[in-house]
């Protein structure tokens, strides 16, 4: 191989390993920026009769197929607007869908006739907070550090928001 | 020749100038940064809104001891007061009203009638002997749930269907169910028979299906599993902790004497058909589905032969389905067995398909490529089946063009009868719900 040809190789070579080192770079950026913000909380008007749930049955409850907290009082499901943080965090950690699958799911879901009606949507805190309060069995998630008096934060898997093994976030 | 140096000169220019004119084209369009702008420009809403909230903390600190009393919240209503127009405020209490008001809008309100559309239409085209290609449009399906109190809920299903004459109307379901809770729900009326999977998973709706359309034996029309069921059917969840049981069980009218239909004006015998389909989610495996179910009932025939016109009917199933798209995975297997009541005379009928997809994480998710193979065998000696034997590959594709209709496109290799030669066709539909 000639020195000319080695030079060459050497170039690309470097050129590649810039290439790799920038996608790295970014990549870890972006990540960081998706996952940058408090952890999600899950909060439940005031009365609801429930104080701690796992993972799965946070799932479950949002899946609809946990209907009602008992026999007196029917789940009322709350759900940021797309776009909204807490939304994505739902959406990835619980549902395990994207957009288009989560509106699939619901349509399916009334038309199995397994539910009336999907979520509500909430287009800010403050309606949330209105409906949290208004509505008894609502259940809705909020960013930790907007927290308000006057609704029940439930544990998941038995950690607050903030707490090291904490799953919303 | 000057001209021509000139256009090579600034032939890389205006390639560099087109690519980033691309480039920027694409970034205008592009949804992560709608996404990125529509998540700051909320971010900056929640700030503004804590701001106000402060701002009105200091206000109402500032106005004295009266004014320090938190506004009242407003008692829940009962659901079935939610319909209760707003008492009329005064104009200083526009933003409290305004809020209430916004919350009354969500409230739950009865009857809540919600309507949803399914439609598609259809292109085939097969080497069969005697087979006519051309477009033909699908069912029209219109779906009516409606909530009406917050324990009781009322579904519908009716389609519109193409005829060489017409079209005919058919009430698919209309059931009302009472929730107790979760462990509890009664039904009444006409269902899709909960046997298998695909039968109480799909419906009518061609768009909500991976494929284009229904395994055989749960074809709409169809003999080999009753698919429609008039009675009552009791549903709910069994405690069971991370097993996630279900089930639903029924007592209805059974095959009518036209075994293709439930027998909506009546049952033609004084014997009801009883159907059970216990199933479970595993909690730690979210998207496996794994159920059997038993069917009983017995067939009368309106013709009265020297064999006998009265047969006992038993279906067993079992299904496993992966419902996650990255893969999705549906198998499901049925067991028709017939005993003719005169002459003793068994026979059994068995049917499955095994269907695989992928969601493809390319064009945002939009392809989804499958393969389904079904086998359904109906032995020589059967007396209440007509000949339903089949064997078909399908391979195709699903192309989401929005979150709510599709493309597909299938190729399907198949053959009825073993005297029968194999047959090949080609089927396109798009589908959409609205």
């Amino acid at each position: 191989m000639s020195p000319n040809m080695n030079a060459t190789y050497k170039r690309v070579l470097k050129f590649l390993w810039r290439i790799l080192w920038a996608t790295v770079v970014l990549h870890s950026a972006s990540t960081a920026q998706t996952s940058r913000g408090a952890d999600v909380a899950v909060v439940v008007n005031s009365d609801t009769p429930v104080a701690d749930l796992s993972l799965s049955e946070v799932r479950k409850v949002m899946l609809g197929e946990r209907q009602y907290w008992n026999s007196k009082l029917p789940v009322v499901l709350l759900i940021r607007a797309p776009a909204a943080r807490e939304r994505d965090v739902v959406l990835r950690v619980i549902y395990q869908m994207s957009e288009a699958q989560f509106k699939q799911y619901w349509v399916a879901k009334i038309f199995r006739a397994e539910a009336a009606s999907p979520p509500r949507i909430v287009y800010s805190n403050d309606m949330q907070y209105e409906l949290l309060t208004a509505l008894p069995g609502s259940i809705a998630f909020v960013d930790s550090r907007n927290i308000r008096a006057g609704v029940k934060v439930l544990r998941v898997d038995g950690h607050l928001p903030g707490e090291k093994d904490y799953p919303l976030r | 020749m000057v001209e021509e140096g000139a256009v090579r000169r600034r032939l890389p220019v205006l390639v560099v100038l087109m690519i980033f004119a691309a480039g920027a084209a694409r970034a205008q369009t592009a949804p992560p940064d709608q996404t990125e702008q529509i998540r700051i420009l909320l971010e900056r809403v929640q700030q503004l809104e804590k701001r106000v909230a402060e701002l009105e903390t200091k206000t109402s600190a500032a106005a004295g001891p009266a004014a320090e009393a938190p506004a009242p919240v407003p008692a829940a209503p009962k659901p079935e007061m939610a319909e209760a127009a707003p008492s009329p405020g005064p104009v200083h209490q526009h933003e409290p009203t305004e809020s209430q008001t916004t919350t009354r809008q969500l409230e739950a309100r009865y009857p809540s009638l919600q309507i949803r559309g399914f439609g598609d239409v259809n292109f085939s085209t097969t080497d069969q002997r005697g087979a006519i290609s051309g477009f033909n449009l699908g069912q029209l399906d219109l779906h009516l749930a409606s909530a009406l109190s917050h324990k009781v809920t009322y579904f519908g299903e009716l389609t519109f269907n193409a005829q060489p004459t017409g079209y005919t109307v058919e009430v698919e379901r209309s059931i009302i169910r009472y929730d107790y809770n979760d462990f509890f729900k009664i039904s009444f009326g006409r269902y899709h028979t909960p046997i298998g999977y695909w039968n109480t998973a799909f419906h009518h709706g061609a768009w909500l299906q991976t494929t284009i359309s229904r395994p055989d034996m749960v074809r709409i029309g169809g003999t080999f599993i009753p698919v429609h069921f008039v009675g009552l059917l009791a549903e709910g969840n069994i405690p069971s902790g991370g097993a996630g049981l279900s089930y639903n069980a029924g007592v209805g009218n059974g095959r009518g004497s036209i075994i293709s239909r439930p027998g909506d004006a009546g049952d033609n015998n004084n014997n009801r058909a009883w159907v059970a389909n216990l199933y479970s989610r595993p909690t730690k495996l979210y998207g496996l589905q794994m159920g059997v179910s038993v069917y009983r009932d017995k067939i009368t025939l309106p013709v009265v032969n020297p064999a006998g016109n009265e047969f006992r009917e038993w279906i067993s199933a079992a299904h496993i389905v992966w419902t996650k798209e990255t893969p999705e995975f549906l198998a499901e297997f049925a067991n028709v067995n017939h005993k003719n009541i005169l002459t003793n005379a068994i026979t059994n009928n068995q049917a499955y398909y095994v269907q695989v997809g992928y969601r493809l994480p390319w064009l945002e998710k939009t392809l989804k490529p499958y393969y389904r193979f079904e086998h359904t065998h109906t032995p020589l000696s059967e007396q209440l089946f007509t000949n339903q034997d089949l064997v078909q590959s399908i391979v195709g594709m699903r192309y989401d063009i929005t979150n709510y209709a599709s493309f597909k496109g299938e190729y399907r290799n198949f053959k009825r009868l073993p005297t029968d030669p194999r047959a090949n066709g080609a089927f396109f539909q798009t589908d959409f719900t609205f």
